[in-house]
């Protein structure tokens, strides 16, 4: 499967071409939340960032973490043993598996597209991801969640707080992704 | 305990299908920001109509669990910028990124790097953050339907056949079948 498809993006197979269409993936997902929302409570991922975070900070700075009251507040008795820490940690979990189920492990440092535009250099890449990664948990965290909290839960829940915050961060996106990977080299 | 299992069972579900559709793929996302493949958007869209109708048909017979989050105008679009920002950058979210991770990609383990330390940065603004930006414009944890006064099914079951067939208009990716 390393070989090259005609597509006129240039990406590999693999990338373009997912197992599960977009309307399998959307309806299991949209399934996945009705069933989290009838369950338990409608799905969402930034927040556990924060509760690692206090986590791991109360057991090395007991202290520190304590004088934080959004870490102790996210962080609920310092334990990662909580319904929504599992669904968290089920999604990598999830994602190997299917990753192994169907073949594709297949890894590399520096995306296609962002070595077309940037370059091969893995340094590069993984200091900008960093500062991406910096920038999405800020975001996310400041705005009281992420695509699936906000757009995915959010929206379905016809929250207003939900379609500001998906409508700020898509067209954010968009113009930094043009800004980005200004398409000079491409043909379409 | 239980609660553990249907979370892990749950979020592995959601993972292997984030994995499945390809929204792991830092050239789907990133595609779909350049409006050059909209998959990505095809995929929301519909997850949003499935989940919409859906959840509101729970609620019909008092079975959902919703925790609708707080509107704070201004907050939320400089999180909504920030966050866009972040995501054309690394070209995973939140989610996405750990389903990365699981797949071998270095730059998704450091995506989650870098989240761990923005969310903890944020963490200890946040008493700061609070009394400053994100009372500009709150109003609490508003609905659609909320505002306007009318059941929630007569916006949820259009807006998400609206959502599905949007989801079927989008042009799907050049040259793929």
């Amino acid at each position: 499967m390393k070989k090259d498809v005609p597509y006129h993006h240039g990406a590999r197979h693999e990338d373009t071409n997912p197992l599960l269409s977009w309307w399998a993936g959307g309806i299991g997902i949209g399934l996945v939340l009705i069933v989290a929302v009838g369950l338990v409570q409608p799905i969402g991922v930034s927040a556990q960032y924060v509760v690692l975070d206090g986590v791991l900070l109360h057991a090395v700075l007991p202290d520190v973490a304590s004088r934080s009251p959004y870490l102790a507040k996210a962080a609920q008795g310092w334990t990662l043993a909580t319904y929504e820490f599992f669904f968290v940690l089920g999604i990598p979990l999830g994602a190997l598996a299917a990753t192994v189920a169907t073949a594709r492990f297949r890894t590399r440092v520096v995306p296609i597209e962002w070595r077309r535009r940037f370059g091969s250099n893995p340094g590069r890449r993984l200091v900008w991801s960093f500062v991406g990664g910096f920038l999405l948990l800020f975001g996310a965290r400041f705005g009281g969640g992420c695509t699936s909290g906000h757009m995915i839960s959010g929206i379905s829940q016809l929250a207003i707080s939900s379609f500001v915050f998906s409508v700020a961060l898509f067209i954010s996106g968009i113009v930094t992704a043009r800004v980005l990977y200004r398409d000079g080299g491409s043909r379409c | 305990m239980l609660t553990l299992v249907l979370g892990l069972v749950l979020g592995a579900a959601f993972g292997a299908l984030l994995k499945l559709s390809g929204a792991s793929s830092h050239t789907k996302i990133v595609n779909a920001l350049r409006l050059k493949d909209l998959t990505i958007m095809k995929l929301i869209l519909m997850a949003i109509g499935v989940g919409l109708m859906g959840v509101y048909l729970l609620d019909l017979f008092g079975l959902a669990n919703m925790k609708v989050k707080e509107l704070y105008l201004l907050g939320l679009i400089l999180a909504g910028v920030i966050f866009g920002v972040g995501f054309a950058l690394t070209g995973y979210c939140p989610g996405t990124a750990l389903a990365a991770c699981a797949e071998g990609k270095p730059d998704a383990w450091v995506t989650v790097l870098g989240g761990l330390c923005g969310a903890l940065v944020f963490a200890f603004m946040f008493p700061g953050v609070e009394e400053s930006l994100l009372t500009v414009g709150r109003y609490g944890p508003v609905t659609l339907p909320g505002l306007i006064g009318i059941h929630a099914l007569w916006i949820a079951v259009p807006l998400g056949i609206v959502c599905i067939w949007l989801a079927m208009r989008l042009p799907e990716p050049g040259g793929a079948q």
